[in-house]
């Protein structure tokens, strides 16, 4: 990221595609520091808080939403095309969201469920992040994102540093913060060890375990995890259900829900939850 | 929007709605000033919630089903909360209850201001945002702006942040919180009463396009407070006056093709609408005493009946109530030894509705022994209002056949976002044509 | 009463609350363990109602309960999951505060912060034996956390000696508890009927003054002794720690690290549970503008992506490394860097790791005690490296991305006075880099900086006339390897961006040019245009009294000079190495090539100096990121030699 020229204001896009439209309210979140974003950076297409529009092109475009119809693919490239800097933001752009548990059932099914008549809706069998189609050049992962880091972007963008998104376990938020571990204390099973650190670890802080929204962290050890909780005694699926999640389908969660179960359509092996299991097993006192 | 328009046709197409939450269009097929047709549709990339609850805890549903919408998750996740406990025999803790409805006031003081100021302000005053709206009114966008972040607060306070939070379970909540942390919260919503007063205010003295017509309006009514979580549902007409876990007898949904959004229709196939009008006209005696106070000297609740401009005043209402209930509920405020009533699971069905700032949001779940989903039927409330808006449409029409291109299609665009559609909740199509033949 | 420190009092519980009412005098803050969250934590002591009265704890690997016992023993449990570091070296603290103005001109200083008056009560021995370890890894020096010092001077320490251990416990096999011995101001034996109270310096023989103490009774002291040697033996020796150091390093390849990280998640909760480890980061903050500028330091963890991450890639990207890293640290490297063991034995990264690794079981049973000390050589410290302002004279682009830059400031630099090999540049809201000072001016100096992220990227783009700020020089430098140079023929082997760090060599030898013998330069870049200091190789090249020879990678249309890696250079040279000290920069692998080269040519490694890169943020061996081995590269190097390095040098992972 470099700096944009001094006399120029960047024009700033945010697009939509399949999501709930909480990363964009996030954004309107800001409220007061967002009129002082806005005096720095032309808004010049935000569907949900401005009637103007824009095809383009932009210096900064934010997607929202997962890529699962033929529409939106073919969409999502003309962006690509249209815009320097394209950041993705939230669990549906970054890893095909919660409605990516679809992804492992079957489409026919999942549309007959829904719809009385089916054949008359077109989508993708699969809802993809965007990254799967074109070149994301930043991300901001969470469900939602978290404000904090939205503007810790705008102003490394605006400023020219690299902005500061760790990419490490909500572990070290709780620990600077002074939590107890609700897994170690209360034997409530926690993702926080391979998700990505970021919502300023809320569900540790609100006594329950992390959901692991904001997505798997950098070699995030899933398998480990997974085995550590088979070993207390949760059953398969359950564990499966776990990582079957809003952040499901990025690795290494998504081998984990196709191998422990845990959403319509997986296909468990117990030998994936034994060998898991057996990780822990020589030195692990389950008492 | 783009005016193409040969000698013998005018053409109005919009084809993504801006301002409301996801994308819709709008057809009118016009001869001379006849509407001949009106199709409202909505396109939202379908996301198949209630395909993949199935198989899943009723505490993973009620994180799920938050998804369905970003602006108001609670919503979702009281229904869905609600729905499982009248399944499981569930009765929760009197300050629970309290806890429930003040967070969910919060979602609607941050719905209705986002929706007045941002939303819906800037078209009565000729704006094409809040942000330009703030430009030369920024003492009035500001005012908007900390309504909503007092709402916001309140959900990040009891939920752990606004969107999607996540505190809620079945039986009450992971966590509640001490005295200590909802105290300050009740200063700064004394300055939000003020600052909701003031917005009943200058919203009375818009101008609404006039626009009347009767609509079988529908909501939750209770004797002692004003509808939100409990009570009965009945419609203005007193055609309808039933349990609120009867709903899927008496509200049926259609798919129409050429959009994915499902329509609901009453048993007898007639329209209604849900939504702040439909709670002021039915429940104003429940409303809180400053609220009553504030509507009656506005003079607006005919017009709030009637013509669905004035919704933006239903809401400023509602934000009065809300900021004075809050209030009282935290003043009332003692921290529950248990954050929720444990349980556990059965087989059975069981429904359940709430009201959701945009109107009657509607849940209903069968489960197994083990207590995990095998089927689940989920309502926004832009479900049933999708009718209505069509329906309305079509008589409004004939006011701006007269205008020029543009200024038809905004005043078209501004009748819709009267409703605040809640697109993302994968059901509605929004795209505005008019077709003269 | 007159007390001395070996005066053993006896307060009754009843009159506990006294000695709490003490200790908050004066606004002082009382922490110690409270109930909350499912275990106990450090918090707000106002009475003894506050202290978890007939509670303990149940540990063990990735598992701790609380346990009722009932009764009113106040500490009958094992450490909690928090630690008394978290008040003296806090987990977030703001360090410093700067503005830009639109001309470019800065100005920086320290953040304001205040100091709280603390007592901490129930300080365990471990707990104890971890404070001093910290006063010797952020006081011994050459630089000191001068913060630190502060919060300590501020805290009055009660301690508390352990009756009921945990079977996470192994303080005894690491020599520091469970008797409390030092460290402490007051120190209290919990008994059924009250408290054995000691003094451990002059502040707490005031507080003994002021309390209305009994004496001891001989049955007290039997009881306390019992409790003692019960603990004691329900401890037992977990580990067997004499030569754990150089054992555990002999191990550096065992197979048993690959094994261990297949269960380890790298969540960094045992680094963030224990109470002596100090890897810190720096993040920097701005406003919007980025005039109102600021850092802030937080906890860290070497298992972290970007502990040891530098612009060419991550030293330690797998987690085994990672963990490797950590254990040898702790039990082995810390004595070469402090003269101690790491480790106190309070096992909360036993327990306090989820998947529930046991480090005990992971050393296999070896620990030295941490009795043992080595006594290091003393270390002056030296003042705190301020920043200057700095201002940019002049720029010259060297390649596309690489830019040297003349920097000057009102009263130039005294280099006589210091020494350092690189420096830190900031510009404040963007971040901080070090760089190797590239030539010493009077009115300042002159860098050759990459542009290699948005740092350096913003900094190479400041127009003339902009500032920075610049703290240093800082770091071993060459000016001790060229004094054993002398008389000697000269080497210098450099590699793309490795010619500005190491051209002081140059600089220096031909200043002095008759204290030296023959002087050779080999250079290589990756292609033409990536060549460094085209003029200087070209006035160099021109001198009669140094040889110069340049290579690249892969050369273009205009190149008509060597084509291939530096070591072709003088693989076949024919001088004699026995004379020759060599100086190295650039790429490690193309170092250990040109080390297995000079090696060959008879050139000794204790006549081999490289300049070596890692990952660094502080820049004065406070942080611990640029740990390698035993080794920070920023206060032992970054210049070593290469007999200095032994087998830590081309290892992988270190």
């Amino acid at each position: 990221m470099g700096r944009p020229e001094a006399t120029a204001r960047p024009r700033l896009g945010v697009a939509k595609f399949a999501s709930c439209d909480g990363c964009q309210l996030q954004v309107l979140n800001l409220e007061d520091a967002l009129l002082a974003i806005a005096e720095r950076i032309d808004i010049v297409e935000f569907p949900e808080a401005t009637t103007h529009r824009s095809s383009g092109p932009y210096d900064v475009l934010l997607i929202e939403g997962a890529i699962s119809t033929q529409e939106q693919e073919e969409h999502v490239h003309k962006l690509r095309r249209e815009s320097k800097l394209l950041v993705t933001i939230g669990a549906c752009a970054t890893a095909g969201g919660i409605q990516a548990l679809r992804n492992w059932a079957n489409h026919d099914e999942f549309r007959a469920t829904v719809y009385a008549h089916p054949e008359w809706i077109e989508s993708h069998a699969a809802s993809r992040p965007v990254a799967d189609f074109v070149k994301v050049d930043a991300e901001l992962v969470g469900c939602p994102i978290s404000q904090s880091q939205l503007v810790e972007l705008v102003t490394a963008l605006l400023t020219g540093r690299r902005p500061y998104l760790p990419d490490e376990a909500l572990c070290l938020a709780c620990k600077r913060k002074g939590n107890v571990c609700v897994t170690v204390a209360k034997g409530i099973p926690c993702l926080g060890e391979v998700t990505r650190t970021g919502c300023g670890v809320l569900c540790p802080s609100y006594d329950r375990g992390c959901y692991g929204c904001f997505g798997p962290r950098e070699q995030a050890n899933a398998k480990s995890l997974a085995g550590h909780f088979l070993l207390e005694g949760i059953p398969d699926i359950e564990v499966g259900r776990l990582f079957a999640g809003f952040t499901a389908y990025n690795e290494p969660f998504r081998t984990a829900v196709t191998e422990l179960g845990g959403t319509t359509g997986a296909s468990p092996d117990a030998a994936w939850a034994q060998a898991a299991a057996a990780l822990h097993r020589g030195g692990h006192d389950a008492g | 929007m783009q005016a193409n328009a040969p000698a013998s046709q005018a053409v109005y197409h919009t084809e993504t709605l801006t301002r409301v939450e996801g994308e819709g269009t709008l057809h009118l097929v016009v001869r001379g000033s006849d509407i001949l047709d009106a199709r409202f549709k909505i396109w939202e990339a379908p996301r198949y919630f209630e395909a993949f609850i199935v198989g899943r805890h009723p505490d993973e549903v009620v994180d799920i089903v938050a998804r369905i919408c970003g602006i108001c998750p609670i919503a979702y996740q009281m229904g869905a909360s609600y729905a499982f406990e009248s399944i499981f025999g569930v009765q929760v803790d009197p300050q629970v209850r309290a806890l429930r409805r003040l967070i969910y006031l919060g979602e609607w003081i941050e719905s209705h201001a986002l929706h007045v100021y941002a939303l819906h302000a800037p078209d009565f005053l000729g704006y094409m945002s809040a942000i330009d709206l703030a430009k030369d009114h920024r003492a009035v966008v500001e005012q908007g702006l900390q309504l909503k972040k007092v709402g916001n607060d309140i959900m990040t306070v009891l939920g752990g942040r606004s969107v999607h939070p996540v505190s809620m379970r079945v039986g009450g909540f992971h966590r509640v919180p001490k005295r200590s942390e909802v105290d300050p919260l009740r200063a700064r919503l004394e300055v939000a009463l003020k600052q909701s007063l003031a917005t009943l205010d200058f919203v009375a003295g818009l101008e609404a396009p006039p626009f009347e017509r009767d609509v079988k309006l529908v909501s939750i009514r209770h004797p002692d407070e004003y509808g939100l979580i409990d009570g009965r549902i009945i419609s203005s007409d007193g055609e309808i006056d039933i349990a609120i876990p009867d709903w899927p007898k008496t509200f049926i949904e259609e798919q129409h093709e050429g959009t994915n959004a499902l329509h609901v229709r009453t048993k007898d196939g007639g329209l209604y609408l849900l939504g702040p009008s439909a709670r002021v006209t039915n429940n104003h005696e429940q409303l809180h005493p400053v609220a009553k106070e504030a509507l009656a000297k506005s003079g607006l609740l005919e017009g709030i009946r009637k013509n669905p401009f004035w919704s933006i005043a239903a809401r400023s209402v509602e934000l009065i109530h809300a900021c004075a209930e809050s209030m009282d509920i935290i003043d009332a405020y003692r921290r529950p030894a248990q954050p929720y009533t444990p349980w556990t699971p059965q087989a059975g069905s069981g429904a359940w509705v709430t009201e959701a700032p945009r109107g009657i949001c509607s849940h209903n779940y069968t489960v197994d022994e083990k207590g995990l989903v095998t089927k689940a039927q989920i309502i926004a409330p832009t479900g049933p209002n999708q009718g209505s808006i069509e329906r309305d449409l079509a008589l409004f029409a004939p006011q701006v056949l007269d205008l020029d291109h543009s200024a038809a299609t905004w005043k078209l665009e501004q009748l819709i976002r009267c409703y605040d559609p809640c697109i993302s909740c994968a059901t509605h199509f929004l795209d505005l044509t008019i077709e003269r033949v | 009463m007159v007390t001395t420190s070996t005066t053993i009092g006896f307060l009754r519980r009843s009159d506990l609350q006294g000695l709490i009412d003490l200790l908050r005098e004066d606004g002082r803050t009382l922490l110690g363990p409270t109930i909350a969250d499912g275990a106990m934590v450090y918090d707000e002591i106002e009475g003894v109602a506050d202290l978890p009265a007939g509670w303990g704890s149940e540990q063990s690997p990735g598992r701790f309960r609380l346990q009722e016992r009932g009764g009113d023993r106040l500490f009958d449990y094992a450490v909690p999951p928090t630690t008394w570091k978290r008040s003296v070296f806090p987990p977030e603290m703001p360090l410093s505060v700067a503005t830009r103005s639109e001309d470019g001109s800065l100005t920086i200083g320290p953040a304001k912060r205040e100091i709280p008056k603390l007592a901490f009560l129930g300080v365990r021995a471990c707990e104890l034996a971890a404070l001093g370890i910290e006063d010797r890894v952020f006081l011994s020096g050459p630089y000191t956390d001068e913060d630190f010092r502060a919060r300590r001077n501020a805290s009055i320490v009660v301690a508390v000696q352990c009756a009921e251990p945990a079977s996470t416990c192994f303080c005894t096999s690491m020599g520091t508890g469970p008797g409390v011995r030092s460290g402490h101001d007051v120190s209290l034996v919990e008994l059924d009927e009250g408290f054995l109270v000691t003094a451990g310096s002059p502040a707490g023989s005031a507080i003994m003054e002021r309390l209305p103490l009994g004496t001891a009774t001989a049955d007290h002291l039997s009881a306390a002794s019992d409790q003692l040697i019960a603990a004691r033996e329900r401890i037992g020796d977990p580990i067997e720690a004499r030569g754990l150091h150089d054992r555990l390093l002999a191990k550096l390849d065992s197979p048993r690290w690959a094994e261990v990280a297949e269960r380890c998640t790298a969540c960094g909760n045992c680094t963030l549970s224990c109470p002596t480890c100090f890897c810190t980061t720096t993040v920097p903050g701005s406003d919007l503008d980025g005039r109102a500028a600021s850092t802030e330091r937080l906890w860290e963890s070497c298992f972290n992506e970007g502990f040891a991450k530098v612009a060419g890639g991550n030293f330690r990207y797998r987690f085994q490394d990672r963990y490797r890293q950590w254990l040898t640290h702790k039990f082995a490297t810390w004595f070469d860097q402090f003269g101690t063991s790491g480790c106190v034995g309070c096992g909360r990264c036993i327990t306090w790791c989820p998947v529930g690794i046991d480090v005990r079981e992971e050393l296999n049973a070896i620990a030295p005690p941490s009795g043992v000390m080595l006594t290091l050589p003393e270390i002056k410290p030296v003042p705190p490296p301020r920043p200057g302002i700095f201002t940019i004279a002049s720029k010259r682009e060297e390649t596309p991305d690489t830019t040297t830059v003349v920097l000057t400031k009102p009263g130039g630099m005294a280099w006589e006075d210091v020494r350092g090999e690189f420096v830190m540049v900031s510009l404040p809201g963007i971040g901080s880099v070090p760089i190797s000072v590239s030539q010493r001016t009077p009115e300042g100096m002159v860098l050759t900086i990459r542009s290699a992220g948005p740092a350096t990227t913003a900094i190479t783009n400041l127009d003339v006339g902009a500032q920075l700020a610049v703290s240093g020089p800082m770091g071993v430098d060459w000016d001790g390897p060229l004094e054993l140079a002398q008389g000697k023929d000269i080497v210098v082997v450099a590699g793309g961006l490795g010619l500005p760090p190491v051209r002081p060599v140059i600089d220096n030898v031909l200043n002095d040019r008759e204290k030296f013998g023959a002087l050779r330069l080999y250079y290589g870049a990756r292609t033409p245009s990536d060549l460094l200091y085209k003029e200087e190789l070209a006035a160099w090249s021109a001198r009669g009294d140094m040889e110069v020879a340049v290579t690249v990678d892969r050369s273009d249309a205009t190149w008509l000079g060597r084509v291939g890696i530096v070591t072709y250079l003088f693989d076949q040279a024919s001088w004699d190495g026995s004379k020759v000290v060599a100086f190295l920069c650039g790429p490690e692998r193309m170092i250990q090539a040109s080390c297995s080269v000079l090696q060959a040519h008879g050139v000794t490694p204790d006549r081999i100096f490289i300049s070596m890169e890692r990952h660094m943020e502080c820049g004065i061996g406070l942080c611990g990121h640029c740990q390698m081995g035993k080794f920070f590269v920023c206060k032992d190097g970054p210049v070593f030699s290469l007999a200095q390095l032994g087998d830590t040098f081309g290892r992988e992972g270190i």
